[in-house]
């Protein structure tokens, strides 16, 4: 850790916190930055770092990867994913195939990619081949996808778009009052697409001191000592900390390029349920490259837990921010990287993921 | 599939740039950032092989600072399925 990442630590443990505190960030690059620097330990003890809604991967609709297991099953076409979509389970009876890796496995056409030019590029190969991309993620991953919309997109390349807003999840989170959280770490590369402005909510309706940060302990922790000041000198407002990449208005050319080919509407996320405004829709004249427009639905409404995260499983808990990753029952002993329960042990973003990944190998509560 | 990586812009093509990262090349779309925000020699924080934002140097050196250290913590501390380290995603799959 630099000198400048010690100083900030020095900073904070001279402030005088009476009480616990609870600051929440919604990123899963912050959670795993906060956890692998050590953060938490390094902080006094009343600071609480709560991983929130941050991973693209845990929410995506259980419904979602379902129709794009059954469509890659059942249809003559490629099914491309970002990778980390491809263990994600399903829930269905033991003898059915639960994952697109199950049912690549099986022979379906399934192929991980890590960026929408590969989608692209894969569908002018083979032109005569429907190329269906499952394009899950939070406004980072959808802008890309945009921008792909915009530029060309070949006619044999269609989209299941899973695409969502993460200030929405923040919102309801709040408008709850079902989690208390005293201060947001609000995230550096949503910020940097959408513009800082989105999180303006926070301080204006909820008067939580909130502050945008970068991915470097340094950037985390003056974002950190910015809130702690905020909450102790009674003043709130929306703080950038990673100036040098977040710039005001965000990606003025990436915002223009979403809102030319997708609309937001009401989405459903897993485990949580629907949250108004939080998901990306194409517009109308995308309508030829919709996969949900092209093919039969799959939806199976009598399906047990539909939409749902696994039996037994707490990511709903983990994702909301009620409950840390080693107060599930099942961490780190049902449930590990090798043999993952619930997407948030599945992805690199997920909480369960990356806290198993620092060294943290059981559960709290395990025998409970 | 958040997380952006800093890269150098090596060599601009039209909307495509060939950009590296730890001695790693990719590919990179500029066509989210505005004409004629970057040249040959900048650097830009890449999402899904799609710049996102022009950053300094020493905005990039910092984070790649941060990933190295990232790197040996996972290899230190990996289960049989480690947790694909960022420099190792670069490696296997181009900027994401």
């Amino acid at each position: 850790m630099s000198l400048n990442a010690k100083r900030w630590l020095e900073e904070i443990r001279k402030l005088p916190l009476a009480r616990r505190v609870r600051i929440m960030n919604v990123c899963g690059g912050h959670e795993r930055a906060i956890t692998m620097a050590g953060l938490r330990g390094a902080l006094p003890s009343n600071i609480e770092l709560i991983p929130g809604p941050g991973c693209p991967v845990c929410i995506c609709p259980e419904e979602d990867v379902y129709e794009a297991i059954q469509l890659a099953l059942h249809e003559d076409i490629t099914l491309v994913a970002f990778g980390d979509m491809l263990r994600v389970p399903v829930n269905v009876p033991k003898r059915e195939v639960r994952s697109l890796e199950q049912a690549k496995a099986a022979g379906a056409d399934i192929r991980p990619i890590a960026s929408p030019i590969e989608a692209v590029r894969l569908a002018q190969a083979q032109p005569q081949r429907t190329v269906v991309f499952f394009a899950a993620g939070f406004e980072t991953t959808t802008a890309p996808v945009a921008a792909m919309l915009q530029e060309s997109v070949p006619g044999n390349l269609l989209l299941l778009l899973s695409g969502r807003l993460t200030w929405p999840a923040v919102a309801a989170l709040l408008d709850s009052g079902q989690v208390a959280f005293d201060a947001l770490v609000a995230p550096g590369h949503v910020s940097t697409v959408m513009g800082p402005e989105e999180w303006n909510f926070v301080v204006e309706k909820h008067h939580i001191p909130a502050a945008v940060a970068g991915f470097t302990p340094v950037s985390l922790l003056a974002a950190i000592y910015s809130t702690l000041r905020q909450l102790l000198e009674g003043k709130r407002f929306l703080d950038n900390c990673y100036p040098e990449v977040v710039r005001p208005g965000g990606n003025a050319s990436a915002r223009a390029q979403l809102a030319a080919t997708m609309d937001v509407v009401d989405a459903n996320w897993r485990g949580v349920g629907v949250i108004p405004q939080s998901g990306f829709a194409l517009k109308p004249r995308f309508a030829a490259h919709d996969a949900r427009l092209r093919f039969p639905s799959y939806a199976d409404a009598s399906r047990r837990r539909a939409g749902q995260m696994p039996a037994g499983c707490q990511c709903a808990d983990v994702v909301l921010g009620k409950i840390y990753p080693n107060e599930c029952r099942i961490y780190g002993n049902a449930c590990t990287p090798r043999h993952p329960i619930g997407p948030c042990m599945v992805s690199d973003e997920g909480a369960c993921r990356i806290w198993w990944s620092a060294g943290t190998r059981t559960s709290k509560v395990a025998h409970a | 599939m958040c997380l952006g990586i800093p890269m150098q812009v090596k060599e601009i093509n039209g909307f495509m740039a060939r950009c590296e990262a730890g001695g790693v090349e990719r590919e990179v779309s500029l066509f989210m950032l505005a004409e004629n925000t970057v040249q040959a020699g900048d650097y830009v924080i890449v999402h899904v092989g799609y710049a996102i934002q022009k950053i300094t140097a020493q905005e990039a050196r910092s984070a790649w600072e941060l990933y190295d250290d990232m790197l040996r913590l996972d290899g230190e501390l990996a289960d049989e399925t480690p947790m694909v380290p960022i420099g190792q995603l670069l490696r296997d799959n181009g900027g994401r």
